[in-house]
């Protein structure tokens, strides 16, 4: 169930994370720019003062440029943007705080960091990693290299909650992961990431109402009426995002994964490039 | 779909001649060190089913290397045993859920990865071209012993039958598999899945993908190096190791894989040397290589080879 303050929750964030200077600074990694482009490495302060890395991967030519934001998946490493996406668009990829080369002072746990300080949603670690996901999209909303109308996310619940929070992005290519009905599909695996929960109930098990409180601040479906970008959400199986498509209260695009890297990722470059209007993707030579 | 050939690539992968010497040199240096494991329960991980460990042990250069092991807590007798080798960038496997079904398991953690990575910390990217240059140093010589060493580990532990160990992964996990099961030919049995690590010169030429990409990256900056490099890898590609692995061993690849190029799975399967190997190519599939589907098919072989 939605909270009461739930935009209040989120507005008090947006208030704190307005009070830091981003303070960006921008490096080239001469090790990874191409012929085609340039790679740097980009470093913004988000809340709490924490300092967090990106790759800022520029396309040589002249600008603006389209954008894909990657925003991270669970683990500790965050890939270079995939070449090919590098060619033609401004490619973006967060190491949110306590993923590699974001993790100093704060190197996360795998298992661990889903459930840290997940007692109050104040204290949540995934509060204070919304914060770094949207200080990367407020930094795009300041370049002239960047074409503003023509924003991607590309990602999990957090760039869910992000194209929730910057209307801006003008697509949203999702895969639900960790936080859409975390608990009920923890309750049925043994399989980590989910089952971080379960090790957690174990541990504390009169934690459960205060989890399933501050899990409802970051469940999907209470964002989803807040995401004005053309979405597709790619499901894990047929019907299995039933709910979260009714929350949006409009028609998305939906799809079911193939369980082939291959052909999702083939149809996941064409709804961009269709969306953004960027004309035949770019595709690694094997998916050609 | 796939229109292209891939068994028909070949590979410029080529063995030096003294490639056993090297191994052979490294390992009774390697062997030499007690493993000195420690194991720490982990109360929050384990379950009503099964307890979970923390193991350390030391490894090549004195690195302290870090695993999951996970134990049946019912288990009258000794119990088959399966490895979980992690890929390049992916987090180890804490293989509780393996555990349920009755085996001993154990999650690697080689140098670098998280838990493993005090002494020894290149990064990702970062592993696959640090120390390039130097067979002598390079990233994966350590990277390749901490993961053989699990099978040492295993073989000292009472509640494993150590004549049942299976070894398994995909990507660099299938590397370390391939490694690990021609080095310790005790392995019983081992599943590879999209093998990483392997055709490597090949596969440079053959995709933009990362992790790849960063050797391309690396010769792009220091194009003066690329002989040294190819040199160094002709003792690390495990082509090269292929001969030696004679455990029944199955690999699974995706016809469209850009991230460990198919077409340098076909030379390592010539030179395999077990009687029972079987290659599954999933046309349609990428570097998941229909594990989806195929999972099943791992856990039935490990069943049939370790079980009966």
């Amino acid at each position: 169930m939605k909270p009461e303050d739930f935009s209040s929750y989120w507005l008090q964030l947006e208030q704190e994370l307005i009070r830091v200077e981003p303070a960006p600074e921008c490096t080239e990694i001469p090790l990874r720019s191409t012929p085609e482009g340039k790679v740097f490495g980009l470093l913004l302060t988000s809340l709490g003062g924490y300092r967090i890395f990106a790759y800022y991967c520029v396309p040589h030519g002249k600008g603006p440029f389209p954008v894909i934001y990657r925003l991270p998946n669970y683990g500790s490493v965050v890939h270079i943007p995939p070449f090919e996406e590098r060619c033609n668009h401004i490619s973006i990829a967060l190491c949110h705080r306590g993923q590699r080369l974001s993790d100093e002072p704060f190197a996360a746990s795998y298992p661990g960091l889903l459930t840290q300080g997940i007692e109050s949603p104040q204290t949540y670690i995934y509060r204070e990693i919304a914060s770094d996901c949207l200080r990367v999209m407020d930094f795009l909303l300041t370049r002239e290299e960047v074409d503003h109308r023509r924003i991607s996310l590309v990602g999990g619940d957090l760039a869910f909650w992000t194209a929730a929070m910057r209307p801006q992005a003008l697509t949203l290519f999702y895969t639900p992961s960790m936080f859409y009905k975390s608990l009920q599909k923890a309750s049925t695996s043994s399989h980590y990431p989910l089952e971080e929960f379960n090790d957690y109930f174990r541990a504390f098990p009169k934690s459960r109402k205060q989890v399933e409180t501050t899990l409802e601040y970051f469940e999907p479906m209470n964002f989803a009426p807040g995401v004005s970008s053309s979405t597709m959400m790619m499901e894990e199986s047929e019907g299995d995002g039933d709910d979260l498509a009714a929350a949006f209260g409009r028609e998305i695009d939906r799809c079911t994964t193939y369980h082939s890297s291959f052909r999702d990722g083939v149809r996941q470059a064409q709804w961009i490039a269709d969306k953004l209007k960027t004309g035949e993707p770019l595709l690694p030579e094997h998916w050609s | 779909m796939n229109q292209r050939a891939p068994s028909k690539y070949g590979t410029q992968v080529i063995k030096p001649d003294d490639f056993d010497i090297f191994w052979g040199e490294l390992l009774e240096r390697s062997d030499k060190i007690p493993l000195n494991a420690s194991l720490t329960l982990d109360s929050m991980r384990s379950t009503e089913q099964v307890e979970v460990f923390e193991v350390h042990y030391d490894s090549l250069n004195s690195l302290r290397v870090f695993g999951w092991y996970c134990l049946p807590r019912f288990r009258p007798r000794p119990l088959p045993a399966r490895v979980f080798y992690p890929g390049y960038i992916s987090e180890p496997t804490l293989p509780k859920a393996h555990a349920e079904q009755g085996y001993a398991t154990f999650g690697a953690a080689p140098r670098g990865k998280l838990r493993s990575n005090r002494q020894f910390n290149p990064g990702y990217p970062g592993l696959l071209t640090h120390n390039l240059v130097d067979r002598q140093s390079y990233a994966y010589q350590g990277f390749y012993l901490d993961a053989i060493r699990v099978i040492d580990f295993l073989t000292e532990q009472p509640e494993v039958d150590s004549e049942r160990i299976g070894i398994q992964g995909s990507s660099q996990g299938g590397a370390l598999t391939l490694v690990a099961a021609a080095l310790r030919p005790q392995v019983k049995a081992a599943s590879v899945g999209a093998p990483y690590l392997t055709g490597v010169v090949d596969a440079i030429d053959l995709t933009r993908t990362y992790p790849y990409e960063e050797i391309n990256d690396y010769l792009r900056l220091h194009p003066q190096n690329r002989d040294a490099m190819v040199k160094t890898w002709n003792y690390y590609d495990c082509i090269n190791f292929a001969d030696r692995i004679q455990c029944p061993i199955i690999v699974y690849i995706g016809l469209q894989d850009d991230v460990c190029p198919p077409e340098t799975t076909y030379p390592l399967m010539d030179k395999i040397q077990s009687p029972e190997k079987k290659l599954y190519a999933y046309d349609g599939h990428g570097h998941d290589a229909n594990h989806h589907v195929h999972d099943q098919v791992v856990d039935t072989f490990f069943d049939n080879q370790l079980k009966t």
